[in-house]
């Protein structure tokens, strides 16, 4: 694999590692993912509460068990804690009992825990896709089996235009705060300092605009139906078999939820 | 429908636009999203389908550098770039005015697609400035549902009118040479 | 015949008042080493880009007359055709980059594999020009986080990866430091001999550095043709684009009646050393 340094940065959920799902077919992990999330969504609590847990396990055993973790909590703490406050405390419920200026609903702390869980088990798989799968990779393998060159293009264009324009971005706020701008006055200073600040940042990312489509058609761009691809992920049948198999079946375990009633 | 390079790098740039405009209403402290101007650009540029392609593609690439759960609004951006298209399509991004009224359009149909997302995945709740009042709501007797719609509405509106207000003035100071390589932009043209 | 030939190209901008390009005519053969020189805001990017086949293109066709390669005009041939045929560089560094290419290595990379070749074919391509254009330190970098010299490098690179018959390139040193301008002209020293490279200039340097054959364009249409002692001395040239250190010092010897008659006037330092040693023969004279 090529040096992991350039891919670092920007801005990416990846972090580099030689874990298992590091080392499988990009393809193959986000079938895998979308079958996780597709068993979260008819889980019930109890399985949810345990598919998180098995799925943070997993992120240890990759290697990127604490950034996982710390990525889950930053989205999930808060979260959770106006979940159960709607849920369980403000909503008027008929199971509501009073507890002294509070009434606390039982049903409503289980939807809260339904939710929460659910949701936490979706995000862990697939902040452990993200961060196991560089999307250099993931482009070169749909580049492989064939997809339009368009999506590698759609993903990959605005990855790399992000950060010179932010930085640009970051540029001007500095550039105005010299000039007097305060950004803790007053929401009317802060709604008019707003043009100052997008209209030349947007006419810049638009400024390439001719450019960029004659390098393209200079270099050929869609030609062709199909290009060669360079450093494409391995694929092995064996993977190829796994996803198909695990694509049926996170299709059809939705409709488990059905058969139950 | 064949995209063409040009309507693939207007895109390109446009999501750019939608995440660093994100960027700059944080940095500036505004309780808005601001996170459509590219799209609603592109919609007004090249067409209906061009814009929701804008909106997923935006959504997508959040997902890859913030957090996943922005793909589950994947839906509410979509809508949102048809929704431009059709309003450009049908002459009512002329004008700043009718830009205005377009954005306040806009904002419906993009309340109605994020509601039931926001109540069934998030119960309601999203970790964002309008759950106050959802709370609130909530605490004197509305749904979940009402409240969320309410409350997401109030700030939608606010919000697409402003996007779409935005997209409009970068619209009208662009070069000629760029708007007229795109067909589409003939129907807002005053 | 000629490699590429220009027939009386008249072009106008949309909304514009005066044809930009009236009336241009010329004929590059094979192998050549051109220098389009002409004043800023003259046209010659536009001539550049007609040139390249870039032109005409959706929104913007020509009034009358085309360009040709091998007879053909550029719009009979393919997207695939061209660009192996004939490749463009420009002058601002970070547009001439494709802006999807993580590394410099997928950026040279790029062309040939749109162009479907065999990876082996793609993969010497590569190695080709990373030693050309002297990027091989550079070869897991993001195109974007490189200096503007680099930058322009990797583009000649991408370029010479196409394996292109003709290089045209549009003032490529203008938007550079003076290191990297200096480092870039000892790169067109390193361009394969058999390559017709046409480059567009408002500097004397560069050109002078590349070309052997000097083609003045002014007032839309190309004025003079021929090497660079005739055309640099143009007074049409020397109102345009100035002159070089060189030849305003022997010009001020000449004006001061110093000069010895029958010696040509020097345009580089090289030139000058011989021609101020005849001058000092002439004045102990």
């Amino acid at each position: 694999m090529a040096a992991w340094e350039s891919y670092a940065g920007k801005g990416l959920l990846f972090t580099p590692g030689a874990s298992v799902m590091h080392r499988a077919n990009p393809l193959t992990s986000l079938i895998v993912t979308l079958w996780a999330i597709s068993f979260a969504a008819i889980l019930p609590v109890a399985g949810t509460a345990l598919l998180t847990l098995a799925i943070i396990a997993f992120a240890f055993a990759c290697g990127i068990g604490p950034t996982t973790l710390k990525r889950l909590a930053i989205t999930m703490i808060p979260f959770g804690i106006a979940l159960f406050l709607v849920h369980g405390v403000l909503v008027h419920a008929p199971d509501s009992v009073r507890y002294g200026p509070v009434s606390l609903s039982r049903g409503g702390f289980h939807d809260a825990a339904v939710l929460f869980f659910r949701l936490a088990a979706m995000l862990a798989a697939s902040l452990l896709f993200v961060s196991t799968t560089h999307p250099s990779d993931m482009l070169k393998s749909l580049d492989a089996r064939g997809v339009s060159p368009v999506v590698s293009y759609l993903i990959a264009s605005p990855l790399l235009l992000l950060e010179p324009l932010s930085l640009r971005a970051k540029g001007i706020r500095d550039a105005q705060q010299a000039r007097g701008m305060d950004l803790s006055g007053s929401w009317r200073a802060r709604i008019g300092a707003l043009p100052a600040m997008l209209i030349p940042l947007i006419a810049l990312a638009l400024s390439d605009l001719d450019h960029r489509v004659l390098i393209l058609t200079g270099r050929a761009f869609r030609a062709h139906k199909r290009r060669t691809v360079l450093g494409a992920p391995p694929d092995d049948p064996g993977q190829m078999w796994f996803r198909r198999v695990l694509a049926v079946v996170a299709v059809a375990q939705l409709g488990v939820p059905l058969l139950w009633r | 429908m064949t995209l063409e390079t040009r309507t693939l790098v207007l895109i390109s740039a446009a999501v750019v636009i939608n995440i660093v405009a994100g960027q700059v209403v944080r940095m500036l402290n505004i309780p808005l999203y601001l996170d459509s101007v590219g799209t609603v650009l592109v919609a007004v540029l090249a067409g209906p389908l061009a814009g929701g392609l804008t909106g997923l593609v935006t959504n997508l690439i959040w997902g890859l550098i913030l957090t996943p759960v922005a793909a589950a609004f994947a839906p509410v951006a979509i809508v949102t770039g048809l929704c431009a298209g059709w309003l450009a399509r049908a002459g009512w991004f002329k004008t700043w005015w009718q830009s205005l009224i377009s954005g306040v359009l806009i904002s419906i149909p993009s309340t109605i697609v994020a509601v039931p997302i926001i109540v069934f995945m998030f119960g309601g709740v999203t970790g964002g400035g309008p759950d106050y009042a959802v709370a609130y709501l909530a605490a004197v007797g509305s749904s979940i549902l009402k409240s969320v719609a309410f409350s997401n509405l109030g700030v939608n509106t606010v919000d697409k009118s402003l996007t779409a207000l935005v997209a409009f003035v970068v619209i009208s100071r662009l070069p000629i040479r760029l708007t007229t390589s795109y067909g589409f932009f003939a129907h807002s043209r005053a | 015949m000629a490699l590429i030939d220009c027939d009386d190209l008249v072009f106008r901008y949309p909304y514009a008042e005066r044809p930009v390009l009236d009336g241009v005519s010329l004929a590059i053969g094979a192998g050549e080493r051109i220098a389009v020189l002409g004043a800023n805001g003259s046209g010659k990017t536009t001539l550049a880009r007609f040139i390249a086949g870039l032109l005409p293109d959706v929104a913007m066709k020509a009034e009358r007359g085309s360009v040709s390669m091998e007879g053909r005009p550029w719009p009979a041939w393919t997207i695939a055709e061209r660009s192996a045929a004939v490749q463009f560089v420009g002058q601002v560094p970070a547009q001439q980059l494709s802006g999807c290419a993580f590394t410099v290595y997928d950026e040279l990379a790029f062309g040939p594999c749109n162009l479907a070749l065999p990876e082996a074919d793609v993969r010497a391509r590569v190695e080709e020009a990373l030693t050309i254009c002297n990027l091989r330190h550079l070869v897991e970098r993001d195109p974007f986080t490189l200096s503007g010299g680099e930058q322009q490098r990797l583009s000649i690179g991408a370029a010479l990866a196409m394996k292109p018959r003709v290089l045209v390139l549009d003032e490529p040193t203008s938007n550079l430091d003076p290191e990297s301008r200096d480092a870039f002209i000892e790169q067109l020293a390193a361009l394969p001999a058999s390559l017709t490279v046409i480059v567009f200039e408002v500097a004397l340097r560069p050109s002078m550095a590349l070309a052997s054959r000097f083609l003045l364009f002014d007032g839309g249409r190309i004025v003079a043709d021929g090497g660079a002692s005739d055309v640099l001395t143009d007074p049409r040239c020397i109102a345009a684009l100035g002159e070089t250190s060189v030849a305003r010092a022997a010009g001020s010897v000449r004006a001061a009646g110093g000069w010895p008659a029958g010696t040509p006037l020097p345009l580089t330092v090289p030139e000058a050393s011989d021609a101020f040693a005849e001058v000092r023969r002439a004045l102990r004279r």
